[in-house]
């Protein structure tokens, strides 16, 4: 049977598209080839979008040249051009039945097997494996689930500022002028470098271990974790940066401050918190996760994900405080962002400020979590710094995930 | 008593002949012990953390005055655990072994210590642990200590028992239920509850925690409406040498602590009855 769809396939190469009086067989791969071409000029338009957003990148640099112009023309074309293929791609499809319920209602007289497309746009030929099997088996109610499931776990993956776009769209404006103010009243100091970055956090938060690493270094010394929590000499050369005023031991190695692409905030028994850095040396963040202190592996990196629920909770709301740091206060990303992940060190503390409590059941997981959340809208650097312990406790509360979404 | 006193009294009254001191390099005398690399086994394909333990509270039926414990009880606890999304697992077994002195010499009879207790624990397959309480010493040895206390013919087995039941994943808890069953009967003697809290491994930052978790538990058995509660008693982990790291020692230790309890209410509930 594979035989002779492949021959047809060839077959259907040389003689034009003519949909009426075919061979059930010559008509499916007739559709698998216009699906696999549909494929293809989707991955054109990605491409293409990409290169126009590039363009639009670079045109916003002002010392640039015209050039982006001529980007922009040339791509506008050829997205055109794509966009009139997939049209008439898609029109044939229509036409020969793909697109629509006629083809599928005629399949089961064929006894052929439809070309499958599973949720993450896939396209298989036959649903031999079991698993496919079942796929195809499965309901239209089934499969819709299963697609809508993968698309918001991508979704919230990759878009995770999206989701309180959904959830809350009459706040977007006023979050918007809400930054603007912010700006102009908290007006943190120019911390320009990263050394100054990093000594002024070591300075204002003791409890916490900060350590450099270049990117490479740093997968060595997360395959070499957990080092025990009373071990005081390190097997490995311990990294601190060259500012740190901690008393090093002597078999150390200083990272030059141009290299620094990960920076490990280290609390002890509490927590382990991984941000990389993109350039090397520079000041702007692009990933962050948490980790348990007994956590060790290779998996032990800012874009990994810990094994257990509560820091892959809190992993999850940095990513979201990554993006609003980002967008928001980009030139103090990293200086709000590193402050803001020292408010963690309260997380098996400090009880929630909207429940009262430290534990609670989640909805959604059905699991008993710690407040995992810290609120970084209108999160202030300054009041860090403050001395009172009470000023500390009421500036920086603590939420669980459902009393979050309730306060917000 | 200083710990050197304390060790030369164990050497004498155990009576062991200087060999056996050879051996003591396996042994190391109520001190905090660098935790052995056991592998812990996760359902996912994650690995595993080595070398660090997640911290465990163990907590024993308290039954009220008046009524024991039965098979009923152990049900109804098991099916509170689920009522929590708690997801079974699978089963887990600790024993834990009285020993009395074979004497020679009726004389020093009354110099042994009384409570001197041996225990295996699931996640260390390859240990055995010692813990004498009235003297405040926990100590790891291999689990081969075990052939050779037969061998040496020094101290025999009184009363051995098994902790048994299942074990539940409530997302970052790992709770186990299990019954307190002498070897060899099905007469239950006992219900005992492990809380674990995987992430951390510090008994003092994880406290709060686990206080919560104990009172939510609590209030999900009182519920029920059983004949009893479950208690939590913290031993004093600093006189036995152990520190803020949680180790395998420090479950040996609230296992001797939670088998004290036991056996007094038992006594408890015998003179209630003369």
């Amino acid at each position: 049977m594979q035989h002779q769809l492949q021959h047809q396939t060839t077959a259907a190469v040389s003689t034009p598209p003519s949909t009426t009086g075919e061979a059930p067989p010559k008509q499916v791969a007739l559709a698998m080839e216009r699906l696999s071409h549909a494929a293809r000029l989707i991955a054109d338009i990605r491409l293409g979008a990409d290169r126009l957003l590039e363009a639009l990148f670079v045109a916003a640099e002002p010392h640039k040249r015209s050039k982006p112009l001529d980007l922009f023309i040339k791509e506008d074309s050829s997205m055109r051009q794509h966009l009139q293929g997939l049209r008439s791609i898609g029109k044939q499809l229509e036409e020969s039945g793909v697109l629509n319920e006629s083809l599928r209602s005629r399949s089961n007289s064929w006894g052929l097997h439809m070309p499958l497309v599973c949720p993450d746009g896939a396209v298989v030929a036959y649903a031999w494996k079991r698993q496919l099997a079942g796929q195809a088996g499965a309901s239209a109610v089934d499969r819709t689930r299963l697609a809508l499931k993968a698309f918001t776990d991508q979704k919230r993956r990759f878009f995770p500022h999206l989701d309180d776009g959904l959830t809350k769209p009459a706040s977007k404006k006023h979050c918007g002028a809400q930054a603007l103010v912010e700006h102009n009243q908290d007006k943190p100091k120019n911390y320009k470098s990263l050394s100054d970055v990093l000594t002024c956090l070591e300075k204002e938060v003791p409890n916490l271990k900060i350590f450099t690493y270049e990117r490479l270094d740093w997968l060595k010394r997360a395959s070499s974790l957990p080092a025990s929590a009373d071990d005081n000499s390190l097997q490995g050369p311990k990294h601190t940066f060259p500012g740190s005023s901690i008393l090093r031991p002597t078999s150390q190695t200083v990272v030059a401050f141009d290299k620094v692409a990960v920076i490990e905030l280290f609390s002890p028994s509490i927590f382990r918190a991984v941000v990389s850095l993109h350039p090397a040396g520079s000041i702007d963040p692009d990933a962050v996760a948490f980790f348990s202190p007994d956590e060790g592996g290779s998996y032990v990196h800012a874009r990994g994900s810990s094994v257990y629920h509560v820091f892959r909770h809190i992993t999850g709301h940095a990513a979201l405080a990554l993006q609003y740091f980002i967008g928001f206060r980009s030139e103090a990303a990293l200086y709000s962002l590193l402050h803001w992940i020292c408010n963690y060190q309260t997380l098996f503390s400090k009880a929630c400020s909207e429940c009262g409590r430290l534990l609670a059941m989640d909805r959604q997981s059905a699991l008993l979590l710690p407040p995992v959340s810290r609120p970084f809208r209108n999160f202030s650097t300054s009041k860090t710094s403050s001395t009172g312990e009470q000023n500390n406790m009421n500036a920086h509360p603590a939420y669980h995930i459902g009393c979050f979404a309730d306060e917000a | 008593m200083t710990g050197s006193t304390k060790r030369h009294r164990i050497a004498l009254n155990l009576q062991i002949p200087v060999l056996f001191l050879h051996f003591v390099s396996l042994l190391r005398f109520g001190s905090v012990i660098g935790v052995s690399s056991v592998r812990r086994q996760f359902a996912s394909f994650c690995p595993s953390p080595d070398k660090t333990m997640p911290l465990k509270w163990v907590l024993h039926w308290q039954p009220n005055a008046g009524s024991t414990v039965n098979s009923q009880i152990l049900n109804e606890v098991s099916q509170c655990v689920e009522s929590i999304n708690g997801v079974k697992e699978g089963r887990w077994k600790a024993t834990l072994t009285y020993y009395r002195p074979v004497i020679r010499d009726q004389s020093s009879a009354s110099e042994f210590p009384r409570d001197f207790i041996g225990m295996s624990l699931p996640e260390q397959p390859n240990k055995y642990y010692f813990i004498i309480r009235v003297q405040r010493l926990v100590l790891e040895a291999d689990s081969s200590i075990q052939m050779i206390m037969e061998k040496l013919q020094s101290y025999k087995s009184r009363v051995a028992l098994n902790f048994e039941g299942f074990q539940y994943q409530l997302g970052d808890f790992q709770l186990r239920v299990g019954k307190v069953v002498p070897t060899h009967s099905e007469n239950l003697r006992g219900i005992v509850m492990e809380v674990e809290y995987l992430p951390i491994s510090s008994m003092d930052k994880s406290r709060q925690v686990m206080e919560e978790f104990v009172d939510i538990w609590k209030d999900a058995v009182s519920k029920r409406s059983l004949p009893g509660y479950f208690m939590h008693l913290e031993p004093n982990f600093s006189e036995y040498g152990l520190g803020d790291h949680y180790t395998p020692q420090h479950t040996a230790v609230q296992y001797a602590y939670v088998m004290a309890q036991l056996i007094a209410s038992a006594q408890a509930v015998q003179a209630g009855r003369n």
